[in-house]
């Protein structure tokens, strides 16, 4: 410890048992916290950590901890938290480099554009509801098109760690899309740079790609260049109630039936509804099953969209609509997606699963989940971006025992064995500790299992990395 | 084993009239578009993924270097086989498996001609959007080995951003299922890995790929201008407006008149630069976008704006671009092409520089590139007999390279890095960059057999 201290400084080191508890991953609570505030810091303790064998759980906003296997040990948590300059901003190039810790919500309101034109839903001096925010402007100002859904707490560094993405993935890809370069510290304490402030960069082998989505297993993440992309002129939100799957699925497979890029398509079912009712119409509470579609671009598309999105939907049998105009979309989003996603508040009874399958088969995968034998006394809530391939489901155990709960591991299993079937894999994105021991947390093992294990050795080969958090344990 | 026995076992795997060994072939095999030269043992050309892992375990347990190539297109060195051993051809896997439309996913083998591909999708009404200028006679298969690039990659990204499985042959000859038709699968992103690794972490022999529907309606452009400044502050002033278009493709005077004369686009022959702009995605807007962009080019001087009234015409401002390597081929008789890329607001500047190191070494440079994702192609011509020049050449284009380096770029967006550029990856990268990549290479291919000496510098001793 001693020596973390020569490299942070005693105010940026706890040890103190009573606050590391707050940062125990899944329960194991690590012998300290560290706060590095520079890249070379980073650096410096993981080379310690690497020479004394200590095991390393980087994190970043905290959003996403209880993802991955519970830790096989635990040594030290490093924060990003001290990280957070965004070091470059350059609209001319459409990029900008920042620290892990710097916030994805701060960042895109760093990036609004004059008359406070953001991307997300900015608070101060009422501007907000000023006419000029939201309606016809110049074109200024950029925003990232990474979409966390974690409320404002989710920092960029952990965002691209654990390879988050958000219904507008449909229109703006995933983090290997924005990804431009990486700095990032290795296990053995180097400080790698990998990529640039250019969008096409073939030399060398892409590790950029290995970094993104690889949970603290390879390293600590400490500074990314991102694509930026111009705000958009116009933005607006269709939300529309349907009786049945069958209606909603019909007007989404009609929507992509068109040559429309709307930038989410989302069908969410009655208790998703419910959980959103503070946006939705009347009916949605008792309505069975919701389709939200989003646009963002040019004002004449964007109406264009709205007018046919309207016409297909009304002919597919939607019961109830709204439409949200710019700020109403903005507003929208940024509360959308939260339950399960952010961690604060009691979650421990809360169980988030990730399930991605072949993207035309999910009336099969939403039949299943409605139909699966886990009762309506149990609150479940999906979440399905359409035309991706991935569905959200939400399960609160209220009172019962996690592992006797209907919701529980065997239904899980049961779960994971109908998507597997169709091609697909399923994720445990929360659940507690208790109930993770009997849960498959990254799914079923698949034949690259071997591969992951090779790279994982080679790059890390004392295991000092966020053990046992990864697939295969890895 | 010897020479003969190698392709004897080669010959039991994928038959007598698949193995390759005359001295004629050898050579045939022993180049690619670059300027290298290398000679192989033997060459296959496997008809399935089981011949091809066969070939691969024998290579294993003899430890003979396996290069896979496609129509060696690429421009690096990537597919010479500069320590012999086995090249692997695999245009007889030239099967499209399955096209998928609900899932927008389209199945192919590796030796799929990447045109062919987009012509057959067409139809469908959809598209696979990486454009390789090579498109006519690369594989689908070398331009995942490459991740290669296009001119339409400054909206759509490149070849890496729409593969999303592979199935793949590892270096002990098993094989393995990486990604799939569902996205977000668990684990590393191997794939990502693999895409761009040319052929030295296992050779793909199956591929999905996302495809795109049509868009709905595209406008294309082409703007003259009279200084090639011009032409690189409007590539700027459109992204600064907002405007992200499809292809913002530049052109200077010196390829365009080699174009006139070979192809006839209809480039006039005095002008310094001419930019191809094209515009697609949904009908609404598209007209107003185009209004602001004719406004942004006469803001830069531009002398005059042509707009494709219809597919021909667009097809004619467009052959121009495709054919710009081949025309330039034609005026001497060898050309280097570089593929330096920047940070596109650094452009003008950069290609003043690029200028410069043509009077340097008295050699004629032209510059045809996709300016609206900064990534140059001066291609330098000379005569590859003449000693004297071929070195200068080879000085030029290093001189170039470092230029984009020290730009805040890199030394290759699409080209790849194969053996011509092993000596400038020290320009960008580290000693613990490398070491990085050493270990992933190790980690998959312990005993340096998959196409070795490619892409990283050898560890220093």
């Amino acid at each position: 410890m001693r020596k973390f201290e020569d490299i942070i400084g005693r105010d940026h080191l706890w040890t103190d048992p009573e606050a590391c508890s707050r940062y125990a991953v899944d329960g194991v609570i690590p012998r300290a916290v560290l706060f590095p505030g520079e890249v070379e810091e980073v650096s410096a303790i993981v080379r310690v950590a690497c020479w004394e064998n200590l095991s390393v759980v980087p994190r970043g906003g905290g959003t996403l901890m209880g993802k991955g296997g519970i830790p096989s040990r635990l040594d030290l948590v490093i924060c990003t938290e001290r990280l957070n300059r965004v070091i470059d901003i350059d609209p001319g190039n459409l990029t900008v480099t920042v620290q892990a810790g710097v916030r994805l919500f701060d960042l895109q309101k760093t990036l609004a554009g004059e008359e406070n034109r953001c991307y997300v839903p900015v608070e101060d001096g009422g501007k907000e509801s000023d006419e000029s925010v939201c309606s016809l402007r110049e074109n200024r100002g950029c925003f990232v098109p990474l979409d966390a859904s974690a409320g404002n707490r989710a920092t960029i560094g952990g965002i691209i760690a654990a390879n988050t993405s958000g219904p507008r993935r449909l229109l703006y890809g995933l983090p290997r899309d924005i990804v431009l370069g990486v700095r990032h510290v290795v296990p053995t304490g180097e400080i790698i740079g990998m990529g640039g402030k250019t969008v096409k960069n073939v030399a060398g082998y892409d590790l950029c790609k290995l970094i993104i989505g690889s949970m603290g297993t390879l390293g600590v993440l400490c500074e990314m260049t991102l694509r930026l992309l111009p705000l958009p002129e116009r933005s607006g939100t269709w939300l529309f109630v349907f009786p049945g799957l069958k209606e909603a699925a019909a007007c989404v497979d009609a929507v992509f039936a068109r040559p429309l890029v709307p930038c989410a398509m989302e069908i969410l079912n009655r208790r998703a509804c419910y959980d959103l009712s503070v946006k939705w119409p009347e009916q949605g509470n008792k309505g069975c099953f919701g389709v939200v579609a989003a646009f963002e671009g040019t004002e004449e598309a964007v109406d264009r969209m709205k007018t046919e999105v309207e016409t297909l939907a009304d002919g597919a049998g939607a019961v109830e609509k709204m439409y949200l105009d710019d700020d109403g979309h903005r507003e929208f989003w940024s509360f959308y997606g939260s339950p399960g996603a952010d961690s604060s508040g009691n979650r421990d009874e809360a169980v988030c699963l990730k399930l991605n399958y072949p993207l035309s088969r999910y009336r099969e995968v939403l039949e299943w989940v409605e139909t699966g034998g886990i009762g309506d006394h149990v609150p479940l809530a999906s979440y399905t971006r359409a035309g991706s391939g991935v569905t959200r489901i939400l399960v609160q155990l209220g009172n019962d025992r996690a592992e006797d709960s209907p919701a529980g591991p065997g239904w899980v299993k049961k779960l994971l064995a109908h998507v597997d079937g169709l091609g697909g894999n399923l994720v445990v994105e929360h659940a507690g500790p208790e109930l993770k021991k009997h849960l498959p947390v990254w799914g079923a093992a698949r034949g690259d299992l071997k591969v992951m294990e090779w790279v994982k050795k080679a790059m890390d080969p004392k295991g000092i990395f966020s053990p046992g958090r990864f697939v295969g344990h890895v | 084993m010897d020479r003969m026995s190698l392709i004897g076992g080669l010959e039991e795997i994928v038959g007598s009239s698949n193995v390759l060994h005359s001295p004629m072939d050898m050579t045939l095999y022993g180049y690619d578009a670059s300027l290298g030269r290398g000679m192989p043992d033997v060459v296959v050309l496997p008809g399935s993924t089981e011949e091809v892992a066969g070939v691969v375990a024998l290579a294993h347990g003899e430890k003979v270097p396996i290069i896979a190539r496609g129509s060696g297109t690429n421009l690096s060195g990537g597919t010479i086989p500069i320590r012999g051993g086995i090249v692997v051809h695999l245009s007889r896997m030239n099967r499209i498996l399955e096209i998928d439309i609900p899932n927008r996913t389209v199945t192919v083998e590796p030796g799929v001609i990447t045109l062919d591909l987009q012509g057959r999708l067409l139809k469908e009404g959809f598209t696979y959007a990486p454009d390789p200028a090579s498109q006519k006679v690369s594989t689908i298969g070398g331009n995942v080995g490459e991740n290669s690039g296009g001119p339409h990659c400054l909206k759509y990204g490149v070849t890496t951003n729409h593969v999303l499985g592979a199935e793949v042959v590892l270096h002990d000859g098993s094989i393995v299922c990486l990604g799939g038709k569902s996205q977000d699968n668990p684990g590393y992103d191997l794939l990502g890995l693999l895409v761009g690794s040319e052929g030295t972490l296992g050779v793909v022999t199956k591929m999905i790929l996302r495809i795109l529907r049509t868009p709905e309606a595209v406008k294309t452009m082409l703007a003259i201008y009279d200084s090639i400044e011009d032409a690189g502050n409007t590539v700027s002033a459109i992204i600064a407006e907002g405007i992200i278009p499809a292809t913002l493709e530049m052109m200077d005077h010196v390829v365009m008149r080699a174009v006139e004369e070979s192809v006839h686009a209809g480039y006039p022959l005095d002008a310094a630069a001419v930019l191809i702009i094209e515009l697609d995605g949904l009908r609404d807007g598209m007209e107003r976008q185009a209004g602001r962009i004719r406004e942004i080019c006469k803001a830069n001087g531009v002398r005059e704006i042509q707009v494709a009234r219809d597919d021909k015409e667009r097809a004619r401002l467009w052959a121009g671009r495709k054919g710009a390597f081949g025309a330039m081929s034609r005026l001497r008789p060898s050309y280097m092409v570089c593929d330096g890329t920047v940070p596109r607001t650094r452009l003008p500047e950069v290609l003043n520089k690029v200028l410069e190191v043509g009077e340097k070494y008295d050699l004629v440079i032209g510059n045809v590139f996709h300016a609206g994702d900064g990534n140059l192609h001066p291609l330098i011509l000379f005569d590859e007999r003449d000693e004297k020049e071929l070195a200068a050449a080879n000085a030029a284009s290093s001189e170039i390279l470092k230029i984009c380096a020290e730009a805040g770029g890199t030394i290759s967006g699409e080209h790849g890095i194969g053996i011509e550029k092993l000596e400038e990856m020290s320009l960008i990268f580290s000693e613990a960059d490398f070491d990085a990549m050493r270990r992933v290479k190790h980690a998959l291919d312990p005993r340096d057999i998959l196409n070795p000496g490619k892409v990283i510098p050898a560890a220093p001793s």
